[in-house]
């Protein structure tokens, strides 16, 4: 049946875009659609989405996606008719198919893969199709085929009348590369190249090829067909879509325009007839087209993003504005519960889960704040700029007043810790804005103002290896000195880990410090490289520093006089 | 930790510091550094004159078994001078001119002035005098190693030469050369010279 002869089944479970060729477009699709087979309903196709594409029409049936589904090439429809539907019945497009051109069919049988041009030796990727596959992409020469003489002599026996139209036949033929078999010289038998007009050997004309085009296309007129069983019967050459669930107008129409598109053809004959597709300056023009669409691909693909960072500030400006009226209407139902149906809020205010919700969805995006970002463009001039931002970045250190009162999510970088690496604070400061992100200049420009807005008094100082640390007041430098000696004369010797873990600070961070107690006389140190021997009586281990209270200072001879 | 004064074995009492762990350490803060050094110098001083030592090398904080051992390390805190420092000490001695590099021209090794080149000097001329010697020529082995035990036994030739050059000076000495190498004529004070 016509169905079984002209339809290719696919693996329907894999989605349609993934199916299509590399130059193959999908134009339309339709769900609920029936197939007939000839006249008959075909009884395993009565349900399923119908795809057409500029080169073939896909059904996936909607049951047995694997198995049941196929595609068949709109190249094989020679005419197509339409019926309107009458009470019952539904709309129908009838497809009527000839079967002359099986030859590209079996030519693409091999041509669905990676090859090689003969020619310019550009290997070709698959998944072309099958029109596109048979030319170089690069060179455009078309790819020579072994193996394909038999094919091509077949034509005259499948070709059946001479009702067909003379398009499919006629002008893809003629583009089909041939090697037809060598030719043996009447004279002296050598086999010559089947392009050989005379004997390489002895010059005795040779024989025209058995596969000649010139041959092949007269065959139909003088002999007039060797008809199969079925093949004068009509019926086993439609096959009919039934659109149960309408659409059928549209996808018609969709189906009219990309048979007449000729997709399939188009190709092979574009490259043949654009002179420049050959020699060197044809390759080198392909390929610089090539980069340009690259290009443009590229850039679409960057336009897109930079839209999205144009709305993501809007983004973030409507998530605040949500976010201070789910405050505010949260306060209004905390301060007067009764009154709530009377408030203007009363849908948000009577629903917090929603609200809860809201919040939460936020937070997961990023974009939960206690208030936007300070940028540039809200404030009048630089100095109340610095300000405002010397008070968003003291709320992200100490946190807010109203932060702290809700216990979870308050607190600050600095609650737990007094002192704190400057890198550490630009990277938190910045993750806590989100957007409008501010650079380690205006940071800088900032720090000098931290200590008029925070409580306790945050002051920037810098280490002796160009660290640069924000403290508060117990890690000045004389504040951690005096702590150091209080400690060191309380406990007695102390290695830089252990006064590191009493200080809750990172141990190269407090070897730092130390080093500036040093300096100042305070301390002295023990280095573990003139322990004698490593033992466990010993606190000191190879490679630490313990440090002592100083006591040189003071000293006095109590040896041998 | 009460830092206490040791007797060594060899009867030297060490000063307490020396039973303090950052004692070994060449600090880095320049004031504590100076007055450890000053320790350090102070004891090298001390010992030598209480052992009659003349020499102190860089190598002798390396290795076990030699005369500096129980000052050079403790082991009672499990801790040893460190050669760098150890050169660091003797560099200030030699600046300090309480030693002198010997032999010279290189910065491992010093001779220790436990006495300095002129007290040496009076203290030959008071032996050499006081054993009768005077106008006799004396060999530098005579000298330094007498039959009798003398506060001279055991001094480097390098430093009885200084000690013997300081004394021609003031016209007391006289360096004869002899058959057997050198020698030393002493002469009588003819009041102050």
């Amino acid at each position: 049946m016509a169905l079984q002869k002209f339809s290719k089944s696919v693996d329907g479970t894999i989605p349609v875009q993934a199916l299509l060729y590399n130059d193959e477009e999908l134009i339309a699709s339709q769900d609920g659609v029936g197939i007939y087979d000839g006249l008959q309903k075909s009884p395993q196709h009565q349900s399923g989405t119908v795809h057409v594409t500029s080169q073939r029409l896909f059904y996936i049936d909607a049951l047995k996606k694997a198995s049941r589904s196929f595609y068949l090439e709109l190249s094989r429809v020679s005419q197509t008719d339409y019926y309107a539907g009458l009470f019952t019945s539904s709309p129908k497009v009838t497809l009527h198919l000839s079967s002359d051109n099986f030859v590209a069919e079996e030519s693409t049988q091999t041509g669905f893969e990676s090859w090689e041009c003969e020619v310019c030796a550009y290997r070709n990727p698959p998944g072309l199709s099958p029109s596109a596959a048979r030319i170089c992409g690069l060179c455009g020469v078309p790819r020579s085929l072994p193996g394909k003489i038999s094919s091509s002599v077949e034509i005259p026996q499948s070709n059946p009348t001479s009702s067909l139209p003379p398009s499919a036949s006629t002008s893809v033929l003629p583009e089909h590369p041939r090697e037809p078999s060598l030719i043996a010289c009447p004279a002296c038998t050598f086999l010559n190249h089947p392009s050989m007009r005379t004997c390489e050997i002895c010059a005795t004309p040779l024989p025209k090829a058995e596969g000649d085009p010139h041959i092949a296309k007269s065959a139909p007129a003088t002999r007039p067909g060797t008809p199969g069983s079925d093949n004068n019967d009509p019926d086993s050459k439609t096959i009919k879509l039934s659109f149960r669930r309408g659409g059928d107008k549209a996808f018609y129409a969709a189906l009219k325009r990309s048979l007449k598109g000729r997709a399939w053809e188009v190709a092979p004959l574009n490259v043949a007839n654009d002179g420049v597709r050959s020699g060197i300056s044809g390759i080198m023009q392909a390929v610089e087209t090539n980069a340009q669409n690259r290009d443009t691909n590229m850039s679409n693909a960057l336009e897109d993003l930079e839209a999205l960072m144009a709305k993501a500030k809007d983004m973030v400006r409507l998530a605040a504005e949500l976010n201070e009226r789910l405050t505010a209407s949260s306060t209004t139902t905390a301060n007067n519960p009764y009154s709530s149906s009377l408030s203007l809020l009363s849908s948000t205010s009577t629903e917090p889960e929603e609200a809860t919700f809201i919040r939460s969805s936020l937070s997961q995006l990023g974009l939960q704040m206690e208030n936007t970002p300070v940028t540039l463009d809200m404030m009048k001039d630089e100095r109340e700029w610095m300000e405002q931002l010397a008070r968003e970045l003291a709320n992200v250190l100490q946190g807010s007043a109203k932060a702290n009162l809700s216990s979870s999510t308050g607190g600050g970088m600095m609650k737990e810790r007094g002192i704190i690496a400057l890198d550490e604070v630009w990277g938190g400061w910045n993750r806590a804005r989100g957007v409008a992100l501010i650079p380690p200049s205006t940071f800088l420009q900032v720090v000098p103002l931290l200590p008029a807005f925070t409580n306790p008094t945050i002051t920037s100082r810098s280490l002796n290896s160009g660290l640069a640390v924000l403290h508060t007041p117990p890690y000045s430098r004389a504040a951690f000195a005096a702590r150091v000696c209080g400690l060191l004369a309380l406990a007695g010797p102390k290695s830089t880990t252990e006064i590191a873990q009493e200080e809750g600070m990172t141990i190269s961070l407090t070897a730092e410090m130390l080093n500036i107690v040093e300096e100042d006389g305070d301390v002295c140190r023990d280095d573990g490289r003139c322990v004698i021997q490593e033992n466990s009586q010993d606190v000191l281990v190879l490679g630490e520093v313990n440090w002592w209270a100083n006591l040189f200072l003071g000293y006095s001879w109590d040896g041998q006089q | 930790m009460a830092l206490s004064t040791h007797t060594t074995t060899t009867g030297f009492l060490l000063p307490s510091i020396h039973s303090a762990p950052p004692f070994f350490t060449q600090q880095p803060h320049p004031a504590s550094l100076s007055i450890a050094t000053e320790q350090w110098i102070q004891i090298i001083l001390k010992y030598a004159r209480h052992r009659r030592l003349f020499t102190v090398r860089v190598e002798d904080s390396e290795a076990l078994g030699n005369d500096w051992d129980e000052i050079l390390r403790n082991e009672r805190i499990n801790r040893k001078l460190i050669p760098s420092y150890l050169s660091y000490i003797l560099a200030q001695m030699v600046s300090q001119n309480l030693a002198v590099y010997e032999p010279p021209k290189q910065d491992r090794s010093i001779l220790i002035y436990w006495r300095l080149p002129e007290e040496w000097a009076e203290v030959l001329y008071e032996w050499v005098s006081s054993s009768g010697n005077l106008n006799t020529i004396m060999t530098f082995y005579e000298i330094t190693d007498p039959p009798v035990e003398s506060p001279l036994s055991g001094l480097p030739i390098p430093l009885l030469r200084q000690a013997i050059t300081l004394l021609s000076k003031s016209n007391r000495a006289q360096i004869i050369a002899i058959s057997e190498g050198e020698g030393v004529r002493f002469f009588p004070t003819t009041g102050k010279a």
